[in-house]
């Protein structure tokens, strides 16, 4: 269960805006330290972290918030990507403008897709986001013009105001830190309102929420197009980082490896997510330049974190803090809540 | 304005073989409480189905407040002002008591302030008060609705159904499962409840609570209405002691 369905009174918002303070801030820190021991490497491997964070937050906001398992959100990821990628290619725009177009585009295409995958319910819905991501991958594959399997190659930077560009590395790292930050407290925001609390309610009991008289499948969709234009947006930026897209972007294995950032971080808890991104994209990473096995070593771990720690990293580490704080200021407030 | 607010027609629904409500018509008066009678099985959850939009009707019409509104889902039935509770508690567990009121009560707002703050919709924050009060849960907003007692669960169904404000309440056995105290509590509050604005269609197993607190009572039996009346009516009709009460007082004693 996100911890965003507990009572608003609860001291667990307050720890998990703790934890997302102290996500920012080390971030901050990172950048800083990268920028004076001039590591490239590290600051482009923590921007991937942060663009893959935008597609965990999507995902969030699908699996933790209302309750559908998006198997195929790299289509939309995959989308931006090469919306951005073609865009650059064929005119010199400003940033701003690409992430604009790739917004709005990858929120009618998650309207399409929407259309026909929010009808159908559980592990239907889920196939059917696998199923539309596998489809649209194997004709992005097979297209010549969008390079088919090589995709398109030599990207060039992109403008974020004079002197500054995708470029150079702690400039992006902090655009899309930024980027970040902003879906963040937009998604934080809205599970404030009436609007995010009807997305907990239909993940808790969809059938209820009917006879409330809340027509849940607008709910539903609304939320799938924003996931789809906060995962489009974010896959914008990779070929600004990598200079480069391919169709493997579009592949499970992308969908598949937000899934497993979304329950490592913590499910439902928006800060859970990109906390997952960035430790396991830094692992993957690390563990990749041993062992060709990488993935093998991140399935195993997934298991341990799954069977450890059920609610995540951040579902585990927000109560307990919850409990600390409460315990130093020496109340004994209803333990059985967090267990 | 009609007398009736609640009238049903000739209303049929077949599960595979079985006839769950077969040809069953009455109507409901504004501001009483019409009760609805019989055995288990008898198809008083089917019909309460079939009334607010949970279930579509095969043959019949229902209409409502002046309105034909057969085939209308449960979202429609809403916004025409009928609301229901559920015999199977159905809550949202996972959330305070104060969220799922919250919930509910965000109908009142019509759409105003979705994308506002939840302390900016100031007539559902009333309303959940006001039913905080009302129903005895004020101590217990801030707990999850699954931790509650099953007396304050089921006191919690009533208050969700009631929450956006809806001009006739239709309650699957309330007291279900409720202590003595609770029942009779929960009786005297369905009392008060019924008035010119509220009408109340009841479902419900306690046949003395029916007997106290309608004004009109329907006996199903086997998805066919068996009998109406004014509860002296319904008691003195030979009919129905042979195919319900009978029964109950045998289930009462054993
Ligand atoms: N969705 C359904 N699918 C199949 N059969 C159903 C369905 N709903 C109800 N039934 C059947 O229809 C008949 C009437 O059920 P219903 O729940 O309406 O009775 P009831 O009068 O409410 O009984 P109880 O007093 O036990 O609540 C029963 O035989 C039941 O098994
Ligand atoms: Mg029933």
């Amino acid at each position: 269960m996100g911890e965003f369905s507990r009572p608003a009174s609860s001291k667990q918002i307050n720890s998990l805006r703790l934890l997302a303070v102290l996500f920012f801030a080390i971030s901050c820190v990172f950048a800083f330290i990268a920028t004076v021991v001039e590591d490239v490497f590290f600051l482009r491997l923590a921007t991937e972290a942060m663009i893959f964070g935008g597609l965990a937050l999507s995902v969030d906001l699908l699996l933790g918030i209302t309750g559908l398992l998006p198997l195929g959100q790299a289509l939309f990821f995959g989308f931006g990507a090469y919306a951005a990628a073609l865009i650059l290619k064929n005119w010199t725009v400003s940033i701003w403008l690409v992430l604009l177009a790739c917004m709005l585009s990858s929120a009618l295409v998650g309207l399409v897709a929407g259309l026909i995958a929010i009808r159908s319910k559980g592990v239907y819905f889920a196939l059917i986001s696998f199923g539309l991501a596998q489809v649209v991958s194997k004709i992005v594959f097979n297209t010549v013009e969008l390079g088919a399997s090589d995709g398109i190659i030599g990207v060039p930077n992109a403008q974020i105001l004079p002197g500054l560009s995708s470029g150079q590395p702690t400039v992006f790292f902090l655009f899309a830190l930024m980027f970040i930050a902003l879906v963040y407290s937009l998604l934080n925001y809205l599970m404030k309102t009436p609007y995010g609390r009807q997305l907990i309610a239909i993940k808790a009991n969809e059938h209820r929420v009917a006879f409330l008289g809340f027509n849940t499948w607008r709910f539903k969709l609304s939320a799938f197009v924003l996931a789809a234009s906060i995962a489009g947006t974010s896959g914008a930026l990779y070929p600004m980082l990598r200079g480069f897209v391919s169709p493997e972007l579009m592949f499970f294995q992308v969908s598949g490896n937000a899934i497993i950032n979304v329950i490592v971080g913590g499910t439902g808890t928006l800060i859970g997510p990109l906390y997952g991104s960035a430790l396991l994209t830094g692992l993957r990473s690390v563990v990749g330049s041993f062992t060709p096995h990488h993935q093998l070593v991140i399935g195993v771990l997934f298991m341990i974190v799954v069977i450890l720690f059920p609610r995540g990293i951040i579902g585990y580490l927000a109560p307990m803090l919850d409990r600390r704080c409460q315990k130093g200021q020496g109340t004994v407030q209803q333990e059985a809540r967090g267990g | 304005m009609d007398k009736a607010i609640l009238k049903v027609e000739e209303l049929s629904v077949r599960f595979g073989a079985l006839t769950a409500v077969k040809r069953v018509g009455f109507e409901a008066q504004r501001g009483h409480i019409t009760s609805v009678i019989g055995p288990n099985g008898a198809g008083k959850s089917s019909l309460f189905n079939l009334i607010s939009g949970a279930i579509r009707p095969m043959e019949g019409r229902v209409l409502f407040d002046g309105r034909d509104t057969t085939g209308f889902n449960a979202v429609q039935m809403v916004s025409a002002g009928l609301s229901r509770s559920f015999q199977i508690t159905n809550l949202f567990f996972e959330l305070s008591v104060h969220e799922n009121l919250r919930l509910a009560a965000q109908f009142i707002e019509h759409g105003r302030g979705l994308f506002l703050p939840t302390q900016r919709s100031r007539l559902a924050n009333n309303r959940v008060d006001e039913l905080l009060e009302r129903f005895a849960l004020r101590s217990r907003a801030d707990e999850l609705a699954g931790y509650l007692s099953h007396g304050e669960q089921r006191r919690l169904e009533i208050a969700t159904a009631l929450a956006c404000n809806p001009k006739m309440l239709l309650l699957d056995e309330p007291t279900q499962g409720m202590s003595l105290t609770d029942t009779q509590e929960t009786e005297a509050l369905i009392k008060e409840l019924a008035s010119d604005d509220l009408s109340i269609l009841l479902v419900e197993h306690d046949v003395e609570l029916v007997m106290n607190i309608s004004d009109h009572v329907v006996v199903m039996h086997q998805g066919e209405k068996l009998a109406e009346g004014t509860p002296l009516e319904v008691r003195a009709n030979p009919q129905v002691q042979a195919a319900y009460f009978g029964e109950v007082r045998g289930h009462a004693h054993a």
